[in-house]
């Protein structure tokens, strides 16, 4: 209907059950509308259609070896555009990747477990909130 | 129109022309210019000659006039302002001068109307008004005072009433006051008098009051005639008549506004018109009231003065006469004693105590009635230097010395000159009795209560030390359950197994005497276990639903052996009626059963014993039955009849040594029928035999009834059952192998949980026998790892010694199928087994019929739970996922393979990794996701391992068989898509 106030979410993940279980669960919250990507390569392109917040998994090269894999995923989407939020999720539950991610300014990182959608959900709701408060910040530091 | 308009000027002029009050119209410059009769008639002068005149000419203040006329043109209005006309012939009539001008259409000033309301008659009211207020408030005042005086006089004739009343009774004592009151009177009746007068007056004043009215009434007559001079006058003039009317209309409302107003001012103004005329008159009786209220005031002085020396006197005479009954009614000896130490006057009381006479008393020196005269004596010197002495301590010399204490003091004369001494002497005999009593009973208090606190002490002692051997005794039996449970079981155990071994026929006799008196040894130890739990109230009642006919029937088949060995016969009697399955604790019901029968067993030497099972009662919700035990036994006689449900009872001391048995039986049966409430009732004949018979209430259900709590009937069919037995003691495991063999069941032993675990992840097995307490790890951690890591729903019997209702708890807490009691009726032990692995076997047999029910069950890998809840059992979506899911992991599951074949580590790694998410996905057990990740490891290290081929093995076997169920499972969501 009205696609404008809905949020736009990428959801980039080469396992293709997984990103269907993704799907389906954003279907099922109308406020969003989302495009999903096999391949990073894919995400990088499409930046034009101005995501608000990109799901990118972590192994983005486990089908397709020469496939650009989250990291480097992550790194393109920061340069075209630092300020979207993206979310890293991994199917590995290791403090190294959280931590990589989140030196390459990844908002989050998500395990992909059975309690993932709702800390997506969370994410997001954070992702939003903060955005707002940076937002109120900012006109307050104008205004200063 | 023009005639409305003419119709109106002229209904305007009639209106201004009826008017009784003068209405002027004026010009700017003050002429006259219009007028009406009001005015002609107020002045004197004709209409024609006013007009054109100066207004204010024919006022007595032209200049106030004049002014007045200019503030009407400066202010537009001007209202009530005083001033007087002044008629031709020399009348005033003064007039509150109203006006206001008037002005053209476009507003221009043409000049002032004045209004001049005639205000002689309003004013004369006014006058008159005020001075009748003025009068009123004299005559008021004058009430008042009257009031008060008459208040005053009742007042003091209701005092003098009162002293009267109080006079009358000292009328013997005091003549002169008899006269003084005869006087008193007088001037009450002389009052009275004046007040009747006054009265007569009044009466006088409201006489005058209605002649005012009559005079009233003349002036209104006068007025009439002066209307009706007026009507000649203006006779030819039917306007003028007319008016006249009006004027008389108005005279008339004047009187009756005076009648009102005289009518509304009621008895005062009646009175103060009276007064107006009658001034003097009132002024001189006025005079005649003040002097007699002068005279009345100094006679009241009089009276006061009198009255007060008469309330002196009574009040004298009472508090003396009061003062003496006081003194008389005193219990306590009262003297007064003159200077001398003479008794002047004393009270009955000293004359009781004395056992003098009054007259004997009085003269006598007092410090005679003392046992010691001299300390009388000083005390009675200390009263005079002192003023007083209290609580002296003294003795009275009487028939029995009385202790007293000793209180005195002066009375003094009006100069203050001491007459004498007052003296009570209290008895205190009495007093010290009390107070002796009262230490006694103190001192007796005090022991009494050092015996209840040593009471307490040692009750409180014994509550402690009672409850600690309750617990003591309930450890105790805990602990001997377990103790003699364990060898018991392996005593019994082996019987059985040695009487299954050749044998000679003596050694069969004594091995069967050894299985007998384990089994009896075995059943006093449940008994006793059993109350126990009920003492420590630990006894708690399934809701099972059970199948109640066969659960008799399979009980009943225990007793068949005894019955025959005694030569009895079996009769049961089984109400069809009952409903298949109800809701209750079948164990307790054949514990009680069971009871019962063993007993009719016991002492039924020949004839039959008959158990009966009916329906009383049916209703949609639960069915009542009543079990009947009868035998043809000994019987109990009716004095024991009370007895036998207690502990430890039986029906006479020797019982116990012909029939054996503890006597705990029927105390259990009372005790397992009565929470559940019902009651046992028993009917009995010695030497014709007993009736027991409980009722219990059951709650239907619609469930089926649940397999294991109903003893199954034997299979002996099923066979190739693969147990596995946790067991750490030698000679247990080697019992339940023998047991498990007999059953023709393959068996495997581990000697605890750990071993048991390594042992089921290398073979699979249809059934566990889990002991509790092993060492290194015991059953229930054992069923927890297989339950939550394994995630093997494998049937789990737990084996126990203890059978507390706690650790029953505790094993199906954990996941454990049932338990079985040590030591181990292996039948029991069958029947459980049997049960819990045959469910399986036919609900897969339902499945796929075509599969060997022998087989052991093969499970469903996958479960859709996850996708439906993520899905919300969308069907579209659930075929997306599993088509996704079929088309993928075949792919990983090949590259996976390859991946390991080849050493190529990143590809088996990467392949493995994205088969992690899809085993939550579809619900296959999280040990497989946990198997890949070990994969995930190995590879991530590159190093190759022993088990890792194992898991990918695993791995490959889970996918493909999750890939079967999941194609089964679309095609069945398409079609009932459809």
């Amino acid at each position: 209907m009205n696609n404008k106030n809905k949020l736009k979410l990428f959801l980039v993940d080469d396992d293709a059950l997984y990103l269907k279980l993704l799907e389906i669960e954003f279907m099922q919250h109308d406020e969003f509308i989302f495009e999903s990507f096999a391949t990073g390569e894919l995400c990088v392109e499409n930046l034009l259609h101005k995501p608000d917040v990109i799901i990118l998994d972590y192994h983005l090269d486990s089908v397709e070896k020469n496939a650009m894999n989250g990291i480097d995923t992550l790194d393109k989407i920061k340069t075209y555009n630092p300020d979207i939020p993206v979310v890293m999720l991994s199917s590995q539950d290791k403090i190294e990747v959280a931590i990589n991610c989140m030196h390459h300014k990844a908002f989050d990182y998500i395990v992909k477990s059975e309690t993932a959608f709702l800390r997506l959900q969370k994410v997001i709701k954070t992702i939003f909130h903060t955005r707002k408060i940076e937002k109120t910040l900012d006109w307050y530091m104008e205004k200063l | 129109m023009k005639r409305t308009e003419l119709h109106e000027s002229y209904y305007a002029s009639s209106l201004i022309e009826a008017s009784l009050d003068p209405l002027i119209a004026i010009s700017m410059n003050g002429k006259i210019t219009d007028l009406n009769q009001a005015k002609v008639n107020i002045t004197g002068i004709d209409r024609e000659k006013l007009i054109g005149t100066n207004f204010y000419d024919y006022f007595t203040e032209p200049q106030k006039a004049l002014e007045l006329c200019r503030e009407v043109f400066a202010k537009g209005s001007i209202s009530d302002s005083p001033l007087t006309f002044r008629h031709k012939n020399g009348n005033l009539t003064n007039v509150l001068f109203n006006g206001s001008v008037f002005k053209d259409d476009s507003g221009l000033v043409l000049g002032a109307v004045v209004v001049a309301r005639d205000i002689a008659e309003q004013k004369w009211a006014t006058d008159l008004r005020i001075a009748n207020k003025e009068l009123a408030f004299q005559n008021d005042e004058k009430e008042k005072r009257a009031a008060e005086l008459i208040l005053a006089n009742k007042e003091l004739a209701f005092q003098n009433d009162e002293k009267e009343k109080r006079a009358a009774e000292l009328i013997l004592a005091n003549k002169e006051l008899i006269f003084q009151n005869n006087e008193k009177e007088k001037r009450a009746a002389e009052l009275i008098l004046a007040n009747k007068e006054l009265i007569f007056q009044n009466d006088e004043k409201e006489k005058r009051a209605a002649e005012l009215i009559l005079a009233n009434k003349e002036l209104v007559f006068q007025k009439d005639e002066k209307g009706k001079r007026a009507a000649e006058l203006i006779i030819a003039d039917k306007e003028l008549v007319y008016q006249q009317d009006e004027k008389e209309k108005r005279a008339a409302e004047l009187i009756i506004a005076d009648k009102e107003l005289v009518y509304q001012q009621d008895e005062k103004e009646k009175r103060a018109a009276e007064l107006i005329i009658a001034d003097k008159e009132l002024l001189f009786q006025q005079d005649e009231k003040r002097k007699r209220a002068a005279e009345l005031i100094i006679a009241n002085k009089e009276l006061a003065f009198q009255n007060d020396e008469k309330e002196k006197r009574a009040a004298e005479l009472i508090i003396a006469n009061y003062a003496r009954s006081l003194i008389e009614a005193s219990l306590d000896p009262l003297f007064t004693i003159n200077l001398e130490g003479k008794i002047t006057d004393m009270n009955n009381a000293s004359v009781n105590i004395t056992g003098v006479s009054r007259e004997g008393l009085i003269g006598t020196d007092f410090f005679d009635y003392f046992t010691e005269p001299q300390k009388a004596r000083e005390v009675y010197k200390e009263v005079f230097a002192n003023g007083f002495v209290a609580d002296y301590p003294l003795t009275i010399r009487d028939g029995k010395l009385t202790d007293v204490l000793f209180n005195g003091s002066v009375y003094k004369d009006d100069t203050g000159n001491v007459l004498g001494v007052v003296v009570v002497a209290r008895d205190i005999t009495e007093q010290k009795r009390i107070a002796t009593e009262l230490t006694e009973a103190i001192v007796f208090a005090e022991l009494a209560v050092g015996i209840a606190e040593e009471a307490k002490t040692k009750a409180e002692s014994a509550t402690l030390l009672a409850e600690n051997a309750v617990k003591a005794k309930q450890q105790f039996l805990s602990n001997m359950s377990h103790e003699i449970r364990t060898p018991m079981n392996a005593i019994i155990g082996f019987t059985k197994v040695l009487l299954k071994t050749d044998l000679s026929a003596k050694q069969k006799e004594y091995l069967t005497a050894i299985k007998m008196s384990g089994d009896s040894l075995i059943v006093l130890i449940n008994d006793i276990l059993d109350l126990a739990k009920v003492d420590a109230g630990k006894m708690i009642f399934e809701q099972v639903p059970f199948k109640m006919s066969l659960s008799i029937s399979a009980m009943l088949h225990l007793f068949e052996t005894k019955i025959l060995e005694k030569n009895l016969e079996l009769v049961r009697k089984y109400d069809k009626r009952i409903p298949e399955v109800l809701v209750g604790d079948p164990v307790r019901l054949h514990q009680i059963i069971l009871n019962l029968v063993s007993n009719a067993v016991k002492f039924t030497n020949k004839g039959k014993i008959t158990v009966s099972v009916t329906l009383l009662e049916e209703d949609e919700e639960k069915a009542t039955i009543e079990f009947g035990v009868s035998d043809t036994g000994i019987g109990i006689a009716e004095n024991k009849m009370d007895k036998i449900f207690e502990n430890f009872q039986q029906a006479s001391s020797g019982t116990s040594r012909l029939y054996g048995g503890t006597g705990l039986g029927l105390a259990i049966v009372k005790q397992l029928v009565e929470p559940q409430g019902g009651s046992v009732r028993v009917e009995s004949e010695i030497n014709k035999g007993s009736i027991f018979s409980f009722v219990l209430s059951f709650l239907k259900t619609k469930s089926e009834a649940d397999g294991e709590s109903g003893i199954l009937e034997l299979d002996r069919e099923v066979k190739n059952i693969k147990v596995l037995v946790v067991e750490d003691i030698a000679l247990n495991q080697l019992l339940m192998r023998t047991l498990l063999d007999d059953f023709g069941f393959e068996c495997d032993i581990a000697a605890n949980g750990k071993i048991a675990i390594e042992k089921m992840q290398n073979k699979p097995y249809d059934v566990v026998l889990m002991d509790l307490q092993m060492p290194e790890m015991n059953g229930f951690e054992a069923t927890e790892y297989i339950r939550n890591s394994m995630k093997s729903k494998i049937p789990i019997i737990a084996l126990t010694a203890d059978v507390t209702t706690v650790d029953l708890a505790k094993c199906k807490a954990v996941g454990m199928n049932d338990y079985i009691a040590k030591p181990v009726d292996e039948r029991i032990l069958y029947v459980k087994i049997v049960g819990l692995v045959k469910k399986p076997l036919v609900t897969n047999a339902k499945e796929d019929t075509e599969k060997d029910t022998n087989d052991s069950p093969k499970l469903k890998c996958t479960d859709l739970k996850y996708l439906n809840t993520r899905t919300k059992s969308n069907p579209v979506l659930m075929m997306e996922m599993i088509s996704l899911y079929l088309a993928q992991t075949p792919v990983l599951v090949s590259s996976m393979k390859q991946g390991f074949l080849d050493n190529d580590w990143s590809s088996l790694q990467a392949a493995v990794h994205k088969m992690i998410p899809s085993f939550v996905i579809m619900g296959i057990n999280p040990d497989f996701e946990n198997m890949a990740r070990k994969v995930q490891e190995y590879a991530n290290i590159q190093q190759q391992s022993d088990g890792i081929y194992d898991l990918v093995l695993q791995l490959e076997s889970v996918c493909v068989q999750a890939c079967t169920e999941l194609k089964e499972e679309y095609n069945r969501i398409k079609n009932s898509k459809k």
